[in-house]
């Protein structure tokens, strides 16, 4: 393993960035450590990182605003650290262009499934091959992107015209958590009212089609106040 | 920073309390008009004036609005009711007297108005301070515990490097299974602080609840992976208004505490149900059921004379209460005719119009 991925560690808390780092070092990552802003801003332009870990309270700055500052010239990865309660943050987070979020406190099996999206599908726009993909599987779920079709089972599933299309767009980001507000302006453009009721009535119908237990869904999660997530095949 | 909030109200004048005023006062003016037309003396003019004042101070803040009625008053009566009509004439003998009067009575009940709330105010303060008080108790008492076998768990560690395999891994489980549980001990004092620092933090939205439901459920299997929980939702879809994240709390509360204190339980379900206008959420196990002892202090969060061992008995189940009363909902508790426990709570339904 040469070329292992490289994670930055964003985070002032020392106990918090050795149980992150070492982790991560144990499952075949190289880890870098930063523990405020400027340290790590001058630590993203010179090492380049595959993926940055950030904790939002940071001593020196708002972790918001570097997430800013990285957007203005780099697409990598960005995964916020953040506590519980804090979803409007998680969200605003997401809007400013990171790309998925764990709450503290997390598990390193939750942790390393969110690197390894994010590094997938980071490296599917680097290929840029996301538009060639044709088929999604996760459990019994498939969708055959060509034939815009969905099947559980081998059983066909029908769908409407905006169901399939929250389903394609979900797994097209499978294991990415995918905000209302984002998946509404794909799906209903960008006038439509703020309001996430409609979305929410169409997933119920959707969780009712595909799911066996619409209150214990396997393959789309509910983000409570953030939005939905797909479930991988490795999850 | 109290004396000069309770000086600002003083000096600002409250819409409410200018009506009150000015109602009295026309309601007195007008009175003694009627009286007027058919006693021709004026003896109970200063009475009813006095009468007035008095009202005036009992119901209004502050001494502003009694002070002023009372000046007033004094001023009307001398002009309208007595001798020569329509005209001031301070020469009158024991016309001091009745100022004096009226504003002796003014200050008077005034003072005792704003003293007996003040005394309302101080007995409910310390009716909070005194359950802050308990709650920190108990709370303190019950992180004491695990907090201490983390420590000496993970001092062992430290200190014999050369513990046998599986005894590490006891102790590592140990700690483990104590920060967990001190992590839950500190989201429920979350959302109670949060609860606590006034109802508008409550962020109700129409959320459909099996969407709550499945998050809970998806947590839960995190943390207890061979639970026997089984999930029934509504066929209907059943929509509330909620605050998603605290309701949820509830829901992991309830989970958690079957899968903790039912000895014995095979069989934990969570059910959705729709009751009229209210769905009902149920967890209902197998197990032991809840003790007889426990039964009266079950949503106190404290239980006299508990063991240590016990401790999880815990607060859990004090914020459920808490956060489903704010939302205007109920909670039960009970055991099964067949055996085990159930904890239920209601939420009124939301009828939402969607095409």
């Amino acid at each position: 393993m040469s070329n292992k991925n490289c994670i930055l560690i964003i985070e002032d808390e020392a106990t918090i960035r050795n149980f992150m780092s070492n982790s991560l070092t144990a499952n075949g990552y190289k880890t870098i450590t930063a523990k405020d802003g400027q340290q790590a801003l001058v630590m993203i332009s010179s090492y380049r990182p595959d993926v940055i870990l950030l904790d939002l309270g940071l001593p020196d700055m708002d972790g918001m605003n570097i997430i800013k500052s990285v957007r203005e010239w780099s697409l990598v990865p960005i995964i916020v650290v953040s506590a519980r309660g804090m979803e409007t943050d998680k969200v605003k987070a997401l809007d400013l262009g990171a790309d998925d979020y764990v709450t503290k406190p997390f598990g390193t099996s939750e942790l390393l499934a969110r690197i390894r999206s994010a590094l997938r599908h980071w490296q599917m726009r680097k290929d840029s091959n996301i538009a060639e993909m044709g088929s999604f599987k996760s459990g019994d779920l498939e969708i055959d992107f060509d034939k815009r079709r969905v099947t559980v089972r081998g059983e066909v599933v029908h769908l409407t015209q905006n169901e399939y299309k929250i389903v394609a767009i979900l797994s097209k980001y499978a294991g990415k958590v995918m905000t209302y507000d984002y998946i509404i302006k794909e799906i209903w453009g960008p006038y439509t009212k703020g309001d996430n009721q409609i979305l929410r009535v169409n997933m119920a119908n959707i969780r009712r089609k595909i799911e066996d237990n619409p209150s214990e869904p396997r393959y789309i999660i509910t983000e409570v106040g953030v939005g939905y997530r797909m479930t991988e095949e490795d999850e | 920073m109290k004396n000069s909030s309770t000086a600002k109200k003083q000096l600002t004048l409250s819409p409410k309390d200018i009506f009150i005023t000015g109602y009295i006062f026309f309601a007195a003016f007008y009175l003694c008009v009627v009286l007027s037309l058919v006693d021709e003396g004026s003896s109970y003019v200063s009475m009813v004036f006095l009468l007035a004042v008095f009202l005036i101070s009992r119901l209004t803040e502050g001494y502003f609005y009694g002070i002023a009625a009372s000046v007033a008053g004094v001023f009307g009566v001398n002009y309208f009711f007595t001798f020569p009509y329509m005209q001031f004439n301070f020469s009158m003998p024991g016309y001091p007297l009745t100022f004096v009067t009226m504003l002796i009575v003014s200050v008077a009940t005034s003072t005792i108005t704003s003293q007996l709330k003040k005394s309302e105010q101080v007995k409910a303060e310390a009716e909070k301070e005194k359950m802050r008080g308990n709650l920190l108790r108990s709370v303190s008492h019950d992180i004491r515990t695990p907090l201490t076998a983390i420590i000496g768990s993970s001092e062992t560690l430290l200190d014999n490097p050369d513990t046998e395999e599986s005894k590490k891994r006891e102790l590592i489980a140990g700690i483990n299974s104590d920060a967990s549980w001190l992590l839950r001990m500190v989201e429920n004092l979350l959302s109670i602080t949060r609860l606590e620092s006034g109802g508008a933090s409550l962020e109700l939205r129409t959320e459909i609840i099996e969407e709550v439901v499945g998050a809970a459920v998806v947590k839960f299997r995190k943390w207890h992976q061979n639970s026997p929980l089984r999930v029934e939702g509504s066929n209907e879809l059943l929509m509330a208004d909620m605050d998603a994240v605290l309701i949820e709390q509830v829901l992991l509360n309830f989970l958690d505490n079957a899968a903790r204190h039912s000895k014995g339980a095979t069989d934990i379900e969570l059910k959705v149900e729709k009751k009229g206008d209210m769905a009902v959420f149920s967890v209902c196990d197998n197990g032991c059921g809840i003790s007889k002892q426990d039964m009266p202090y079950l949503f106190s969060g404290t239980r006299p004379g508990k063991a240590d061992s016990d401790r999880s008995l815990g607060i859990g189940l004090s914020v459920c209460r808490t956060i489903i009363k704010a939302h205007g909902g109920r909670v039960f508790a009970g055991n099964r005719p067949e055996g085990g426990a159930c904890f239920m709570f209601m939420l009124p339904l939301t009828e939402v119009e969607y095409e």
